[in-house]
């Protein structure tokens, strides 16, 4: 009753008459009017312009920006990207110079330090990503239901730069890491991915029966590492020291490991070439008591490790020390047959067609030394012992064991006899950097519910999220789990836009075209393995694009039959590889005229006209003005950040060198050689001089090889 | 009855108001919006590798520079192991050597990455990277140096705070 009292009192008082009903409805309808403007009026970025007002009274130098401000919203529109970005309109200073790197400065107002794009030209969600319309904090800055891309974590900032910028970007070191472990652990194998340099594939298979055990494929399946650390039961952790095995470990049970083992080691489509070394070499040397320390001393002078690594124990800690661009070898001797190594180290493409491995002009008495070595020393007697006795395959293992090798992928790397490579295995990731969170499932896995968190559980662990998962399971060290995702996170798919599309930054293709006798010599020795000409090939060695421009071609020849003389500084070293004369001046002869500057003229300089005159202001600049010894050494003295000026006379060409000291990073864009003012007369005298530095060619030992400083990257750069 | 539905319906008008002013003046402070800040890159603290210094745009970019250019001469281990340092005299500081280099201003530093040590009366074993930097560039190396240094470096001048 007294609720129907309330009305009955309220309808008396206010709506008795015409008029107070006419006025009660105008006070609501202006206040329904002011709704709207009220709300503007508390908007928070208006909060955000009001307290930047108060913020640059309280600066001295706030007087100009102050006169400068104009309320309101503030917005970057880039109709060609599809951006609407509305973040100055909080972010006031974000171009102001005078706040650059100003201490004490609270957000939103600090300004963005000089980037490689312009602010005011690109807004902030291309690289930062978020939502740029948006002009409340939430839901500019983090995941709502309406919009589930939120800001970019910095740590992964470079994965935007990989979304337009296709090739190499030097400024993104972290995104060049991710795509070089991409392809060098051949995820394309199983996903499609963009933007990535061709995959290294796994080894080919069909004829691995010869090679290696049943035993070894077995405890290679289920724990696929042959070094172990200094208590001989933990693996050196590959993964600190860059050196990781690309072999994945598959979650495999001991029935499919039986099976699979089986399999593999029947594998045999193609018998071995048996190399029979010369029995009387084998007749003279078995009986020598130093053979394999005289192996060993070959080993080291071969300079295998240069792209093969290497267990050491060094201070009571195992680690890996070499290259990382070939299989490591520690224990190889326990994994492979005798009569295999010597037919591979004789001529490895008759084994694999595909492999990189230089094809060394052997002798019998090397080969024997050599091979001997690494049978008896580079092993493990405990290697196989967590293997249970194997015996002789079944054929229903072997059945098994195919069923297997298709099921989970094995194909996606490894390929063999009458199977085909098993294409698009694993789902599409071209646009997985921009998935949204609902597209993703998490399954049981308590990680955080957003794609960075995904994506990381799932490369650390891809059975936490799908117990079904077919993804094997890789270790990886913190950075390389974080570069990985950088990677991933660039995958963002097709550019929005056709002018997006016109933004990016394409990859520039690559290719060298080794022709004729060149062609027959370079093949043989992989020159490309390790060096890159005109950006094709390996960086593990100098790049080679401007060789014939560089040196002097009958350095050229001297160094491809004694490589071991250049930099006695470094521990990654050039192999001999026993060439003959007419194979290195096939290459001395190719490499000066083929693989030249433009801009480095040959005849621009005549050596002749050096007097000793020049020799001497020359040799002053050097010491004395320039002080060219902080980085290089010339005699006993001097730095090992340039490299060895030693034999510069005989080793570089006087065009060359002038050329590199007006600029060298026109030569060589990643020199870190600063460039200089020289005047002219100086660069000559500086030249005149460096061709007076030349030393005889000794053969060093291998004990000096062995004890080489290891310093690398600053020489030849 | 007209009437009372009148009200009826004013009275839900005026509740709606409430509701839609109610939206106005969230808190800003409540949202989190820690991802865009964090570090771009880390450093360990030379003098205590446990210790990661994080490290802000400018600074990872000058992190990048430095460890192409500068870390041969100015730390005693290097990407390729040993230093050059020790083959230099006078010996070049450490870039983290805060009590050397805390009290050169930017612009000094600046001056001597971009024109070198005989420009400013020191040491010609320091080439100058003008012609090879960019003048942002050689800002990002001496930010980097500023983030690292140990004792702290210190900002000169005002410190600014919001009322």
């Amino acid at each position: 009753m007294s609720k129907h009292g309330i009305i009955n009192w309220l309808h008396r008082t206010f709506f008795a008459s015409p008029a107070h009903r006419f006025a009660i409805a105008s006070v609501l309808l202006l206040i329904t009017l002011a709704i709207a403007p009220t709300k503007d009026f508390f908007n928070e970025w208006r909060h955000f312009q009001r307290q930047y007002v108060s913020f640059l009274s309280s600066r001295q130098d706030g007087a100009a920006l102050k006169r400068q401000f104009t309320g309101g919203i503030q917005q970057i529109w880039l109709p060609e990207l599809n951006v609407v970005d509305r973040c100055t309109t909080c972010h006031l200073a974000i171009t102001e110079k005078i706040l650059q790197g100003a201490a004490g400065i609270p957000e939103p107002y600090r300004a963005h330090p000089p980037a490689g794009h312009n602010v005011k030209e690109w807004g902030c969600v291309v690289c930062h990503r978020g939502q740029g319309p948006a002009t409340e904090v939430a839901e500019a800055h983090n995941a709502t239901r309406a919009w589930e891309q939120p800001l970019l974590p910095v740590k992964f900032i470079q994965a935007s730069c990989g979304s337009c910028h296709h090739g190499e970007l030097p400024e993104a070191p972290q995104l060049a890491r991710g795509r070089e472990l991409l392809s060098r652990l051949n995820c394309q194998g199983c996903h499609k991915l963009n933007n990535l340099e061709t995959a290294s594939l796994g080894p080919d298979l069909s004829s691995v029966g010869y090679k290696v055990s049943r035993a070894w494929i077995y405890k290679w399946l289920k724990e696929p590492r042959t070094v172990l650390d200094k208590d001989g039961n933990t693996t050196v952790n590959g993964y600190e020291s860059g050196d990781e095995s690309r072999m994945p470990q598959y979650r495999l049970s001991e029935p499919e490991l039986l099976s699979l083992s089986a399999f593999l080691s029947v594998q045999k489509a193609r018998p071995i070439e048996p190399y029979k070394i010369n029995p009387s070499v084998v007749a003279a040397w078995s009986k020598k008591p130093d053979l394999i320390s005289q192996g060993e001393e070959r080993f080291r002078e071969l300079m295998c490790t240069t792209c093969h690594p290497v267990a050491v124990t060094r201070a009571g800690e195992a680690k890996l020390i070499g290259g990382n661009i070939a299989p490591e070898i520690t224990k190889v001797g326990s994994k492979v047959n005798e009569d295999w190594l010597v037919s591979w180290l004789h001529n490895p493409q008759a084994y694999l067609a595909h492999a990189e491995m230089p094809r060394y002009g052997w002798t019998d008495e090397e080969l024997y030394k050599v091979s001997q070595y690494v049978m008896s020393k580079l092993t493990d007697s405990d290697l196989l012992t967590p293997v249970p006795q194997l015996g002789a395959p079944s054929d229903e293992d072997i059945k098994n064991g195919k069923r297997i090798f298709l099921e989970k992928g094995c194909a996606t790397c490894h390929s063999l006899q009458e199977i085909l490579p098993q294409k698009d295995f694993g789902p599409d990731l071209t646009a997985m950097g921009a998935k949204n969170t609902s597209e993703l499932d998490f399954g049981k896995s308590k990680a955080p519910h957003n794609l960075i968190s995904y994506l990381q559980t799932k490369l650390k662990d891809p059975a936490s999220v799908n117990p079904t998962a077919r993804m094997p399971q890789y270790t990886w060290n913190q950075a390389d789990l974080d570069a990985v995702t950088t990677a991933l996170l660039s995958q963002t798919g097709k550019p929005a836009t056709s002018a997006l599309q016109q933004l990016v930054v394409p990859k520039k293709p690559a290719s060298f075209q080794a022709i004729g006798a060149f062609a027959t010599v370079y093949e043989r020795y992989k020159c490309y393995a390790c060096h890159r000409f005109n950006g094709y090939g390996g960086t593990l060695a100098p790049d080679l694009t401007f060789e014939g421009s560089l040196a002097q071609k009958k350095w050229i020849f001297d160094f491809l039959k004694n490589p071991q003389t250049v930099r006695p500084a470094l521990i990654l070293r050039m192999p001999q590889f026993n060439m003959t004369d007419k194979e290195a001046s096939i290459l001395a002869d190719y490499l000066s005229l083929a693989v030249q500057n433009p801009a480095v003229d040959p005849e621009s300089v005549d050596p002749r006209q050096f007097t000793p005159a020049m020799v001497v202001t020359g040799k002053a600049l050097y010491q004395t003005k320039y002080q060219c010894q902080s980085c290089h050494t010339i005699g006993g003295s001097g730095g090992y950040v340039g490299p060895n000026l030693n034999n510069a006379g005989n080793w570089l060409t006087p065009a060359w060198i002038e050329g590199w000291l007006r600029n060298p990073q026109a030569l060589q864009p990643d020199t870190i050689e600063p460039r200089r003012d020289f005047t002219e007369e100086e660069i000559r005298a500086l030249t005149a001089y460096l061709m007076t530095l030349r030393v005889g060619i000794t053969k060093p030992s291998a004990k000096s090889a062995a004890n080489a400083h290891p310093i690398a990257q600053g020489a030849g750069r | 009855m007209k009437s009372k539905l009148l009200l009826i319906a004013m009275l839900l008008c005026s509740v709606l108001c409430v509701l839609a002013l109610s939206g106005c003046r969230k808190s800003a402070a409540a949202v989190n919006v820690g991802a865009a800040s964090g570090a771009y890159d880390t450093e360990p603290d030379w003098n205590d590798g446990a210790k990661l210094i994080p490290l802000g745009y400018q600074e990872a970019q000058g992190k990048r520079v430095f460890y192409q250019y500068c870390v041969w001469c100015h730390a005693d281990a290097t990407p390729a192991g040993p230093s050059n340092r020790s083959n230099l005299t006078p010996v070049p500081p450490l870039i983290n050597d805060g009590e050397k280099l805390n009290g050169e201003s930017d612009e000094f530093m600046q001056k001597m990455i971009t024109l070198g040590g005989s420009a400013l009366g020191k040491s010609a074993m320091m080439p100058p990277y003008g012609k090879t930097l960019s003048p942002a560039e050689i800002k990002a190396v001496i930010s980097f140096a500023r983030a690292i240094a140990q004792p702290a470096y210190q900002k000169p001048g005002q410190q600014y705070t919001t009322k």
